[in-house]
């Protein structure tokens, strides 16, 4: 064990730019000490198309109808929206590993523990981050990180029940031809959403706690709200 | 004293990084612990953090340019200081010549050796004082090519004029940063002498003239302007070569047609390293390892397994690992890293009858070969008209990497191969 703990905090619904302004304040929180321990903010979005430094306009395909936001994180273009379970990681990799691939990989092997648990088999694919079932055929889970002083912010992205039809105004990640897929698509039972949702958060917790050999405690939403408005008023 | 500001790793695999944008432009103050630029490596993109005070000087690296760790990206100049030197590249425990100068010679010339691009810039002459928006070796260069900086169109940050937008020719892996004749040392051909650095590719940015062609040639053929050549191969001594070392194996295995072809194959591509390549939109990545996949038909479509570094391996291995890899794609349990990553491909109908086809490429590879079946044919050898087993070879290349000269010698060698066996020693 690193004997470290992660505060896991589940938001909800929470709009893209007030995710990303709690992620800033986190991590910016971290970096300066005034945060003494790591987060992960497990949330979903409502619909938005969100480019990464490595998008090209050509991979989104069609006037998307939802909000386009350009942000910070690594990769190429990508969707989040209902269904999605997203996760930012605020992780000071100095108690870790000071490694970008590692992290990268880590964060691979939690969703692919997680999946296994929900029995979905998922892997890896050489050479294209993200985590893809059916020997790399269709992505399931879309990561695209930034880090400032070894500290993370942005995540990952794991379609549970997500409307996939989404995906198809946009090139994900900038594959082209690359097939999108859920949870939900990929188990092929006739499950509730809710009970899935409730069944994927839980899966993800654990493969995050043992890919990270970390152990994650829950917070309440309030607690983050608090820290992100008393850091405002600093 | 300046600090340079190196890209640094961001993990102990990485081995460059892509910059991808700049907070701070030359010229602009920067405070220790301000983010002067971001960097990207996978899907995770870091800051790059400013190590001193001072100004931001000497940015030799643009938006999007990808540059091997170690190497200087910027310099920051103490406050007040002028910096009259060289953003040398170089990895950071090389110390800077005695006199406090920064002109580090080694560092462009260890750039040369490893073949790496982006050896760096040169400093201005002392004295040079315009007032031009250019870099201080795009000045130079200019200077020296005879070129008016007024006419040249800047890429570097708000316009500003840098190397890359001189130079005629990309072949800037062997120009060492400190050679004088930079411009008229640059070979018309862009193609990089194999690099000894054991290095497995080498990105070489496109030339100008090498996007226009790229360009002109899309509008005129679909997204990969492909052409096509052919050439007939007498098999003869392929065969005999092939039965006699069957004779040997006895039952420790056969080797097949197929297996001499894809290792001719592998073997020509490290003779012709232009077309072992990828064409990646705005630079070509020229392969030092050879990876050959194998066009395999399967039930609803086609697959191509790769073979890696064919040109390594026996044919014995070739043909075991190609029968591996058709029965697994037949099956259907590839695993991705069995179907990517191959740098030239290699589609057999010979055992459909097929005399001879065009094969389409596989993207972003820049050729691949289609082989037909070898048929016995009437052919005039020394005035006599005398059986031949005969095979036809076409290549098809992408015009965007591979001009119609180097792919006919590319198949003149591979040619050479087949009709003379032993010249695989060579």
């Amino acid at each position: 064990m690193t004997g470290l703990a992660v505060h896991v905090i589940e938001a909800g619904l929470v709009p893209y730019a007030e995710a990303l302004a709690w992620q800033r304040s986190l991590a910016e929180a971290r970096i300066g000490g005034r945060l003494p321990h790591d987060v992960l903010l497990l949330l979903e979005h409502p619909p938005v198309v969100t480019l990464g430094r490595d998008s090209r306009a050509g991979h989104v395909l069609e006037p998307p109808g939802v909000p386009v936001v350009a942000v910070e994180r690594g990769g190429d273009v990508t969707f989040h929206g209902p269904g999605q379970l997203v996760g930012y990681p605020i992780l000071d990799l100095s108690g870790y590993r000071q490694d970008l691939h590692w992290y990268l990989r880590t964060l691979e092997q939690a969703l692919i523990a997680a999946l296994a648990e929900l029995g979905v088999p998922a892997e890896r694919r050489a050479g294209y981050t993200g985590v893809w079932t059916r020997q790399g055929e269709r992505k399931i889970a879309s990561i695209g990180v930034h880090v400032k002083q070894w500290v993370t912010w942005h995540g990952f992205a794991l379609n549970v029940t997500t409307d996939l039809s989404h995906f198809g105004r946009i090139v994900p990640c900038g594959i082209p031809g690359v097939a999108m897929t859920s949870v939900q698509r990929e188990q092929g039972e006739g499950r509730g959403e809710k009970e899935l949702w409730g069944d994927t958060v839980a899966a993800v917790k654990r493969g995050f706690a043992t890919a990270f050999d970390v152990t994650a405690t829950t917070d309440d939403v309030e607690q983050l709200r608090l820290a992100t408005a008393s850091r405002r008023t600093v | 004293m300046a600090t340079k500001v190196f890209m640094e790793a961001l993990s102990p695999t990485m081995e460059e990084g892509r910059l991808v944008k700049w907070h701070k432009q030359e010229g602009d103050a920067v405070k220790a612990g301000e983010t002067l630029a971001e960097v990207e490596t996978d899907k995770a993109v870091m800051d790059l953090i400013a190590r001193a005070d001072g100004v931001l000087q000497q940015v030799a690296v643009t938006e999007g340019q990808t540059v091997p760790v170690g190497n200087v990206v910027a310099v920051i100049a103490a406050p007040g200081e002028t910096v009259g030197a060289s953003v040398a590249s170089g990895p950071p425990p090389t110390p800077a010549p005695s006199g406090g100068g920064m002109r580090d010679a080694r560092g462009g010339m260890r750039d040369a050796g490893s073949g790496m691009r982006d050896a760096g810039g040169v400093g201005p002459a002392p004295g040079d004082v315009t007032r031009v928006k250019a870099s201080p070796l795009a000045k130079r260069m200019a200077r020296e090519a005879g070129v008016d900086l007024k006419v040249v169109t800047g890429s570097g940050p708000g316009g500003r004029v840098v190397k890359r937008d001189l130079e005629a020719s990309a072949s800037r892996a062997l120009a060492p940063a400190a050679a004088p004749a930079v411009v008229e040392s640059h070979p018309a051909s862009p193609i990089p002498h194999p690099a000894p650095s054991g290095a497995p590719y080498e990105d070489v940015p496109l030339a100008q003239i090498r996007k226009t062609i790229a360009k002109r040639l899309v509008t005129s053929l679909g997204p990969i302007p492909h052409f096509f050549l052919t050439s007939e191969v007498d098999m003869e001594r392929a065969a005999e070569a092939r039965d006699a070392l069957n004779r040997q194996l006895g039952d420790r295995g056969k080797v097949s047609f197929n297996d001499i072809i894809v290792k001719a194959t592998a073997l020509a591509l490290t003779k012709h390293r232009a077309c072992n390549a990828w064409f990646q939109e705005d630079h070509i990545r020229y392969w030092n390892e050879v990876h050959l996949g194998m066009a395999v038909a399967v039930e609803d479509g086609l697959i191509t397994p790769v073979i890696r570094n064919a040109d390594l391996k026996p044919l014995l291995e070739i043909g075991h690992e190609a029968k591996q890899l058709a029965d697994k794609a037949r099956s259907r349990r590839l695993q991705p890293s069995e179907y990517t990553g191959s740098t030239f491909s290699v589609s057999n109908l010979g055992m459909f009858d097929i005399d001879q086809f065009t094969a389409v490429i596989n993207p972003p590879e820049a050729g691949i070969l289609a082989v037909g079946t070898i048929t016995p044919k009437p052919v005039v050898v020394d005035g006599q008209v005398v059986p031949r087993r005969r095979l036809r070879l076409t290549m098809s290349c992408d015009h965007r990497v591979i001009d119609g000269a180097t792919g006919a010698a590319f198949l003149s060698t591979l040619k050479g191969m087949l009709e003379n066996p032993l010249a695989m020693l060579l």
